[in-house]
């Protein structure tokens, strides 16, 4: 029996003005009959771009198949321009992003139609009726209800769904998932996970899954293929690939992935004394919705929150989207106004003595953010933004500051050319490395990190873990780690603090939580991880019964 | 590649930008030398050649009066030109100004603003033009106070819309928590992220004040005869339309290569910056 | 079973989003109440007598005893304006000099080719707009791209006056198709006479939406909503008819909204070009005659029809894209 989908030499290159850039080397890849095939490598390795150049969707016209075939069953689709028929009726695609990928003006129903008029050539109520038997497939509570629906009517997992419903609509043998959970929270990217899987038995599916999550291909996938600067470095079969890595680059991922490392040795803290930062009762709502002559309502976005921060903790907060808890980071830093409740740094306190306290905290506090474009001036150099933070911190004498940057690029690990350079002209890793000198030019006693390594590269995301152990090792600085990713955070934090729906619903030291925890929905949440051994497998986000024996 | 010769370089790899910069100097040239240009006195009535059509002693032919209109068009730049540019420079101060101030602080200024911006939307632009220079009376000096009165609006607006937005992004929120002052955020991190946006819409802004400039002078409510300007050149050979064409054919063309001049420098700025208009 | 009851449900569920036609003209009483002042004072602060400047040097003391008495024109101009207000609730609005008939009445008289003029420029401009645009779009590079983006970017620099008057040379004197100026009586006839004058606003129009429509469609045929339809299988003429174009689409209602102020005030210097008998005519008119009453009831008309315009503009956005809440 021949392969369904087999890629030989495949070579695709990028033309623009004389140049020639190769984007895809030489690539093979094979995809057995009902496998689920992960396709792995970090941002820029050519793996979405493979996916496109088997669909024909090369997303330029500057892009060429230079060399190569593509064949399904035997026949070399290259060669006739065949895409016609093999889109949506013999290979489906899902994306990573589904509300970019939904067309927001149509109802999602009529999206799954078009495909089935087209490719079965059903009639309008032929093709609703499918339609309808495909989205309670695929797990809407209210099939007739979804297909009337507009994306913007569900939440990102229920969108996922839906995509899935439209690849899935003419039946096609293989199905491309292009990073399909990573916009997604963990628990529900376990549920969209287990959905791929009981598909791929129902229907026989043959299984492209593209991730850069190792953990993700762990659970789920029978042979991996790692990526790395347009060629496949390393092909095999999970467990063996996993336990015994040929390749130095499939080594440096599988050692980098947040759940193989172990909680690193951490400082002894003294909780005795009073708390460098006490949160209390802390309240924070927005304002949603409403308008004229309408009543808004409020979102708490923050919930009756008590917490105590000790000098020289590191804290990871976790949670998921919507927990709170880059509100709460905000509060905590006086950025954003809270309804109700108080924060004391140091025992001063924001509600009773706001403008001291402010000025305390810019002094002694600084925040690293998510995206590392956005976090920086994108019209000022390194240079320029640290010498204003030095310049308005005051204590650095003015003929210092050169040297001072110099000392903190070094700190961040960026050479010292770095100053004259613009944010555009540096990459996320470095960015991000000088958002953090950016906080170290404050000479702060507190870090507060709000999901600074979510946009990041796992390999570049474990360079800048490093880097904050290494920063924290001293005992003088303290973090406040904000993550959705826990197994990052086990590794970073020797205290976690879990929130959901704005309150914290469990805090302890890591390594009592990641093994006992008591709340249900930590243990949840904690089960829904992707870890890198496939022995310790996906539980769908919902918890177990054991972890419910364990709750109070 | 040498550093010196770099920025030359990039200018002629955007032909756009080249093209567009050229008819803009080409303009000012004619405005600045017009005198040494213009091979006729822009006024003078040549009574034994009227309505004489195109040839080479009047390129663009002669006009009711025999004036030629060759060097009505080349005065013209003058007039046309420093219409224009006066015309955006006072709104863009202004709306800058109210847009900064009203997205920054927010709260009631902003409701202000809004509520007064609102009220001048509702009027079509040329009628809020005309009512005011009905007050103050036609001419050049009426046309400029009411686009500034008017003019700013849409600058406000702009600016503001680039500020809310700008004010949360993470650089923004950095600065804030880094203790810098409200003037240092304003001036240094936010006004000047938000121009970009708004310099090319100065480029098109310019051609909408060219255009309604010339078309109040068309009506007889800005520049008043004899002087030689585009939009009262086209009025006047309209009544000779039948007879003598290139009255009006080419003082129209001269507002129209001003305009794409000016659109084409807007669009390469566009570019250039990477705004979406 | 299933159809009727989803149908319905559509139905309910779609209406809720139109809600906002019940109560967004309140939302209009503080504009409507900038706008009043901002016409009141247009007469007021002109220099000299407000009684003379209302009614003309040649009025009779008793014309100037009664319209001071009317308007309260002794009072400070607080009490002006609430006499302003109370006549404006009244319907009265003063009377012509020129015409020496009622102001609304007269406006009535005239909204109709004003309305026809803008009618026709929207529509004559979407059918520019649309196709030339999608040949654009679909072959951008093309030598139809490129004619079509630099007869747009240079349509945008058209005066309309200059416009009018070159069609006028082409259609009208060389060819001797259509009428020079005018408005006709039976309906034939007016639309003969809208041809012109609407081509003119609708090609200064055309250039300002085919650049929006051709960037919105460049941006739609690479986006990521295209390139899912095309993965499911979509031939491209689906994609761009049934995609692209639906999503192209909602901006540019905005832009038009946006622009039609501008194209109000346009009808001014068309209706002076071809002398049709419109409001933006009669505007003209009467700050020429110093009919100042006319002056100020047609920039009062123009107003709130923009505001009206602006209003159908939010419907037809909601209608168009159901991600939009009033």
């Amino acid at each position: 029996m021949t392969a369904p989908l087999a890629i030989a030499g495949l070579s695709v290159a990028f033309r623009h003005n004389g140049e020639e850039r190769r984007l895809l080397d030489d690539v093979a890849l094979t995809l057995n009959r009902g496998e689920i095939l992960g396709l792995v490598g970090e941002s820029g390795s050519g793996k979405s771009l493979l996916c496109r150049t088997v669909m024909g969707l090369l997303p330029s016209a500057k892009l060429q198949v230079t060399a190569g075939s593509i064949r399904l069953d035997g026949e070399d689709i290259l060669a006739g321009d065949r895409f016609a028929d093999i889109r949506g009726r013999r290979i489906g695609m899902i994306f990573q992003n589904p509300t970019s990928h939904l067309d927001p003006v149509m109802r999602i129903g009529q999206q799954i139609s078009e495909g089935l008029m087209r490719h079965k050539g059903l009639g309008a109520q032929a093709a609703r009726a499918e339609a309808t038997d495909l989205l309670a497939q695929v797990g809407f509570a209210d099939p007739p209800r979804a297909f009337e629906s507009f994306a913007h009517q569900f939440s990102g997992g229920m969108r996922q769904r839906a995509m899935i419903a439209i690849a899935l609509a003419c039946d096609p043998e293989i199905l491309i998932a292009d990073e399909p959970t990573t916009a997604l929270d963990v628990t529900i990217q376990a549920q969209i996970l287990r959905l791929l899987m009981d598909l791929r038995i129902e229907r026989g599916l043959s299984m492209i899954l593209i991730t850069h999550d190792l953990g993700v291909v762990a659970q789920t996938c029978d042979r991996i293929a790692v990526m790395q600067g347009g060629r496949i470095v390393e092909t095999g079969e999970k467990r063996a690939l996993l336990a015994a890595p040929q390749h130095g680059y499939t080594r440096q991922l599988i050692a980098s992935h947040p759940s193989v490392g172990a909680a690193g040795a951490h400082v002894a803290v003294d909780r005795e004394g009073a708390p460098l930062i006490r949160v209390e009762n802390l309240e924070v709502r927005f304002p949603v919705g409403g308008g004229f002559l309408r009543k808004g309502q409020a979102l708490r976005a923050v919930k009756d929150v008590s917490l105590s921060v000790w000098a020289g903790e590191t804290v990871g907060i976790v949670g998921e989207s919507g927990s709170g808890k880059s509100t709460l980071a905000r509060t905590i830093l006086g950025l954003t106004p809270a309804t109700s409740g108080d924060v004391l740094f140091e025992g001063a306190s924001l509600a009773k003595d706001r403008g001291a306290t402010l000025r305390r905290l810019r002094s002694d506090a600084a925040m690293v953010f998510q995206d590392p474009f956005n976090s920086l001036n994108p019209r000022m150099t390194i240079g320029a933004t640290l010498a204003e933070v030095l310049k308005t911190q005051g204590e650095t004498p003015p003929d210092r500051i050169a040297a001072r940057i110099g000392e903190l690029l070094d700190m961040v690990g960026l050479e010292r050319s770095f100053a004259g350079r613009k944010p555009r002209s540096l990459s996320g890793g470095q960015c991000q490395r000088a958002g953090i000198a950016r906080a170290l030019a404050v000479n702060p006693r507190v870090i507060i990190a709000d999901e600074c390594v979510a946009a990041l590269d796992v390999t570049i995301q474990a360079q800048i873990i490093d880097l904050f152990r290494a920063l924290t090792a001293t005992g003088k600085l303290t973090l406040i780690f904000i993550a959705h990713d826990l197994a990052i955070v086990r590794n970073l934090c020797e205290r976690v603090v879990v929130m959901h729906h704005g309150e914290i619903v469990e805090d302890g030291p890591s390594t009592r939580i990641f093994a006992r925890p008591e709340r249900p929905y930590t243990a949840a949440l904690i089960a829904a991880i992707p870890d890198i051994d496939p022995d310790r497998p996906l539980n769908g986000g919902t918890p177990t019964h054991i972890q419910q024996e364990l709750a109070p | 590649m040498t550093a010196a010769l770099a920025p030359r370089h990039r200018l002629l790899r955007r032909p756009m930008l080249l093209a567009g910069l050229g008819l803009l100097g080409a303009f000012v040239v004619l405005a600045v030398f017009a005198p040494l240009i213009a091979p006729y006195d822009p006024i003078w009535q040549d009574s034994a050649a009227r309505l004489v059509p195109p040839s080479a002693a009047h390129p663009f032919g002669t006009d009711n009066f025999g004036r030629d209109v060759f060097s009505r068009v080349i005065w013209g730049a003058r007039v046309d030109l420093q219409m224009a540019v006066i015309g955006v420079v006072f709104p863009f101060l202004i709306g800058t100004a109210i847009g900064t101030v009203a997205g920054f602080f927010g709260g009631w200024i902003d409701a202000l603003f809004m509520r007064v911006i609102d009220v001048v939307l509702a009027f079509p632009f040329l009628v809020l033009m005309l009512s005011i220079i009905t007050i103050l009376g036609p001419g050049l000096g009426s046309f400029y106070i009411a686009m500034a009165l008017v003019g700013w609006v849409s600058y406000a607006r702009l600016i503001r819309a680039q500020i809310l937005v700008l004010k949360t992004q993470d650089f923004a929120v950095a600065a804030a928590s880094l203790g810098f002052s409200r003037g240092r955020i304003m001036f240094r991190h936010l006004l000047p992220n938000a121009l970009a946006g708004s310099l090319v819409f100065v480029m098109s802004d310019t051609v909408l004040v060219l255009l309604n400039g010339a078309a109040i002078s068309y009506l007889g409510l800005g520049v008043q005869p004899p002087v030689a300007e585009w939009g009262i050149m086209v009025a006047e050979g309209q009544g000779f339309i039948t007879q003598a064409w290139w009255i009006t054919l080419f003082p129209g063309l001269a507002i129209v290569t001003l305009a794409f001049g000016f659109s084409l420098t807007g669009d390469a700025l566009a570019d250039l910056f990477g705004v979406q208009e | 079973m299933r159809p009727p009851r989803t149908a319905q449900r559509r139905g309910a569920e779609g209406l809720h989003r139109y809600r906002f036609i019940l109560f967004r003209p309140l939302q209009f009483l503080p504009v409507l109440l900038g706008i009043s002042v901002i016409t009141f004072f247009l007469v007021r602060l002109i220099p000299g007598d407000p009684a003379r400047i209302l009614l003309g040097t040649r009025a009779t003391p008793t014309a100037i005893a009664n319209i001071r008495a009317q308007y309260g024109l002794d009072e400070p101009y607080l009490v002006q304006y609430f006499f302003f207000l109370k006549n404006l609730g009244a319907g009265e609005m003063g009377r012509s000099t020129l015409f020496k008939i009622d102001v609304l009445r007269l406006i009535a008289t005239r909204i109709e080719p004003t309305l026809a003029l803008v009618l026709a420029g929207v529509v004559l401009a979407l059918l520019i707009a649309v196709p030339s645009a999608a040949l654009s779009a679909r072959r951008q590079g093309g030598a139809a791209d490129h004619a079509v983006r630099v007869l747009s970017t240079a349509g945008l620099g058209f005066p309309s006056f200059w416009l009018g008057a070159m069609l006028i040379l082409l259609f009208s004197v060389k060819l001797d198709w259509l009428p020079v100026s005018g408005y006709g009586t039976n309906l034939g006839d007016k639309l003969v006479h809208l041809v012109l004058p609407g081509l003119t606003i609708a090609l200064s129009l055309s250039a300002v939406l085919t650049r929006s429509l051709r960037a919105g469609m460049i941006a739609g045929l690479g986006s990521d909503i295209a390139t899912a339809a095309r993965a499911r299988g979509m031939p491209e003429n689906v994609v761009f008819w049934r995609h692209v174009v639906p999503n192209a689409l909602v901006p540019t209602v905005n832009l038009l909204a946006v622009n039609i102020g501008w194209l109000i005030g346009g009808t001014v210097v068309v209706e002076s070009v071809f002398a049709v008998p419109g409001l933006g005519q009669l505007m003209v008119r009467g700050i020429f005659s110093r009919d100042y009453m006319v002056v100020q009831g047609v920039a009062l008309t123009f107003a709130c029809a923009t505001v009206l315009i602006n209003f159908i503009a939010d419907i037809v956005t909601v209608a168009l894209d159901p991600r939009v809440e009033l």
